[in-house]
């Protein structure tokens, strides 16, 4: 069964076109990677097919989901964490949690609380006002919040960002694990690094459009996926667009937004 | 002190300012340059209006240097302790005040240019279209020039006295909260009980009586706060992280919503706590049992103090729509399965628990010297207009009402729709005086109407704000 099918979706923010006909799909159990240069698109797709705005034309659907006729219907069965996105400063994860649980109307939350804070190790501080955690301790929240109420399919922008090499390679595990269970992963990012380690498949976009598509564990290794990369989106960077071959790994944390012509992020 | 150290000052004040200018061109855009004309328009209207009740021009002075105190007080605090707020609206926000730890300037310095920045820039951009919008009417009324001038000069006292006041108390707060109570308590028992004639001890007492005695006794108050507060101000750039037990389950077993638990604890957490909502809402009780003690000393009228609070702090609630609404967004509620309208049911909950509960404590405090019917109609009438003020708060600006402030046509229509019901009930507090039966009735049954429709209002407002969510 198909996780995510979009067909022919375009965005437009004036005169700016964020998404220019993107047709993809995305098998269910795929840990798919959407690669591509910063204001490339990628964060409009996630928008797009979780509800959190509408194309311009076009149409998606998500685990049988139109995101846009039924957007609650999408968020319900998905997780959702965005780029650069921290739990609310003046609530402790146990109470954010909690809240998350409540909007999300999932059953005995303090359980499920335990186990995510355990698995993620801020168990600890669960109780500490999220103002005062580290910046990695609130990317653990964050990633608590995207699977606590156990999702069929996960959107994620930038996974591993400030967290340090034993979490990422937890985090690693825990996504592979995920995907093997049957569930489908959305990644967004700009590391390379990551792609490669985890996806069983990535497509790069260009300028709103998928440009290309493969197994990267076909592939040597991540150089060779940078060069695969940069042949790619040659075109875009000899047109001035910045080149998001620059840095490979999470380390290189990079602040830009992927919505294009969108502004920037909260 | 050396040559470049010299220069440091006026290069910080200068980029403090561009600094400032740029905060309110990125909070409100291209239209916050209106605002200025906006502010003489409606000082200069307000006044107008104020002259029609007979009002003598010595007490509208005496007015507004009252609202110009007030907002010091406010400007001051929105800097330091309000940098949540800021956060929170621009996303991490680094103001040059905050660079003592990137810098090699000290935070007294940084924090004395703060104040200065603050002094100049309100008071050429507010203060000054404030003057002249005064000035449009007090000319006509027979005030001499020299006065509207010093009126401008006065004001500005009065400001720096108001950001001075906050500044201090913050300082003094970074070093013990409990003196801080008792500063205030001294402040409040001296002002009550008739000891300090605080109108001698402030800008005002030099624009009634111009004397060098006047300026010294006038202006002093505001020049050692001005120095007090960044002597004082010791910045906590480090400390033990907050815990906090989980509050979550009780609260929410009381409120019945995550929304409006998540909201209140927000709240709670933040600089201030709850106790902000109290204090805002002290604030408007004794400016509003000033100005009614005040109408009846000038005039032959009695009005309802019962009224005037109810619809005075029912207004002012929108300070609390302010505090609930300021730590998320619509954008993050779009990422989880729950719709806008049960976001805006959630919100109004958490408002009306803090602002309401916070109002009556007054509301019935006033029972010592205020009739239990006045009081009796108050209290039914502040919770109506609060209702209301949810409504048109919540579909003029949506989940974003701190961009209200200095969006001209949203702030126009934001006056406009509480006008509509303040006037009336303002009229009824008024008229009490002859017939407060009718008056009683009229209050009751104004503030019953404007809840439903901001009952409506909300209901339009999650649909407005739903529908645009899925807008860029």
């Amino acid at each position: 069964m198909t996780g995510i099918e979009t067909t022919e979706l375009t965005k437009t923010y004036g005169d700016v076109t964020a998404l220019d006909g993107l047709t993809l799909s995305v098998p269910e159990g795929e840990l798919f990677g959407l690669l591509g240069p910063n204001g490339s698109g990628k964060t409009t797709t996630i928008e797009i097919l979780t509800g959190q705005s509408e194309p311009t034309s076009g149409s998606a659907s998500v685990l049988g989901h139109d995101p846009v006729a039924d957007p609650l219907a999408v968020r319900e069965v998905v997780g959702i964490l965005p780029e650069r996105e921290d739990p609310p400063s003046f609530l402790t994860p146990r109470e954010y949690l909690q809240f998350v649980g409540d909007v999300r109307g999932f059953d005995a939350p303090d359980e499920r609380i335990a186990e995510w804070a355990d698995r993620l190790g801020f168990r600890e501080k669960l109780d500490t006002m999220s103002a005062d955690l580290s910046e990695g301790e609130r990317q653990r929240v964050m990633l608590a919040q995207t699977f606590i109420h156990e999702p069929d399919l996960v959107f994620i922008d930038e996974p591993l960002v400030n967290l340090d090499p034993i979490m990422q390679a937890e985090v690693r595990d825990h996504l592979r694990d995920y995907c093997a269970a049957g569930n489908t992963l959305f990644l967004s990012t700009h590391f390379l690094e990551v792609a490669a380690d985890l996806c069983t498949q990535i497509g790069i976009v260009r300028e709103g459009r998928l440009v290309a598509e493969r197994d990267p564990r076909d592939l040597e290794d991540e150089t060779e996926l940078l060069e695969y990369f940069r042949s790619e989106v040659d075109d875009a960077t000899a047109d001035g667009t910045p080149d998001a071959g620059e840095g490979t790994g999470p380390a290189a944390a990079d602040g830009g937004s992927d919505r294009a012509g969108g502004g920037g992020n909260r | 002190m050396s040559a470049s150290s010299n220069r440091l000052t006026p290069r910080l004040l200068v980029r403090m300012i561009r600094e400032e200018w740029r905060l309110h061109a990125e909070l409100f855009g291209d239209r916050f340059a209106a605002f200025p004309v906006l502010v003489t328009l409606l000082s200069g209207a307000g006044i107008w209006l104020l002259t029609l009740t007979n009002a003598s021009m010595d007490a509208v002075a005496a007015g507004l240097h009252a609202l110009v105190f007030f907002f010091g007080l406010q400007v001051g605090t929105i800097g330091l302790v309000g940098r949540d707020a800021l956060r929170d609206v621009l996303g991490d926000v680094t103001l040059l005040v905050f660079s003592a730890r990137t810098l090699p300037v000290t935070w007294r310095r940084l924090l004395a240019v703060f104040l200065l920045k603050d002094l100049l820039y309100y008071s050429v951009l507010f203060l000054g279209p404030l003057a002249v919008g005064y000035a449009a009417v007090a000319v006509l009324e027979g005030v001499a020039p020299a006065a509207v001038a010093l009126l401008w000069v006065t004001t500005s006292g009065t400001f720096a006295l108001g950001v001075g006041t906050s500044l201090t108390l913050a300082g003094l707060g970074t070093r013990s909260r409990g003196l801080v109570a008792v500063v205030l308590v001294g402040i409040v028992a001296a002002v009550l009980s008739g000891q300090v004639d605080v109108v001698a001890f402030s800008p005002l007492g030099f624009y009634q009586s111009p004397s060098v005695a006047s300026a010294v006794s006038g202006f002093g108050p505001a020049v050692v706060l001005s120095v007090l507060g960044p002597v004082l101000f010791q910045p906590a750039e480090t400390g033990p992280a907050r815990t906090s037990p989980d509050r979550y389950s009780r609260v929410r077993d009381v409120l019945g919503d995550g929304i409006a638990t998540r909201s209140v604890l927000e709240v709670a957490g933040s600089s201030g706590s709850v106790w902000k909502v109290l204090f805002s809402m002290g604030v408007l009780f004794l400016v509003t049992a000033v100005l009614v003690a005040e109408v009846g000393r000038v005039t032959a009228l009695d009005p309802s103090m019962g009224i005037a609070v109810g619809t005075l702090l029912g207004l002012g609630a929108f300070t609390t729509y302010s505090w609930v609404t300021q730590f998320d967004d619509a954008a993050e509620y779009r990422r989880y399965p729950v719709s806008m309208e049960a976001v805006f049911a959630g919100k109004r909950r958490a408002y009306l628990v803090l602002s309401v509960p916070a109002g009556l404590v007054y509301l019935l405090g006033s029972l010592v010297w205020v009739p239990a019917v006045e009081v009796a109609v108050g209290v039914v009438v502040f919770p109506l207009v609060a209702v209301y003020v949810y409504g048109v708060t919540a579909l003029i600006t949506g989940l974003s009402p701190n961009e209200l402030l200095f969006d001209t046509p949203r702030f126009l229509a934001f006056g406009v729709a509480l006008g509509v019901v303040a006037v009336p009930l303002v009229v009824a507090a008024l008229v009490h005086t002859e017939s407060p039966t009718l008056a009683n009735g009229v209050a009751v049954g104004v503030a019953a109407i404007a809840a439903l429709v901001g009952v409506l209002l909300a209901r339009r407002a999650s649909r407005q704000w739903a529908d645009r969510s899925l807008d860029p």
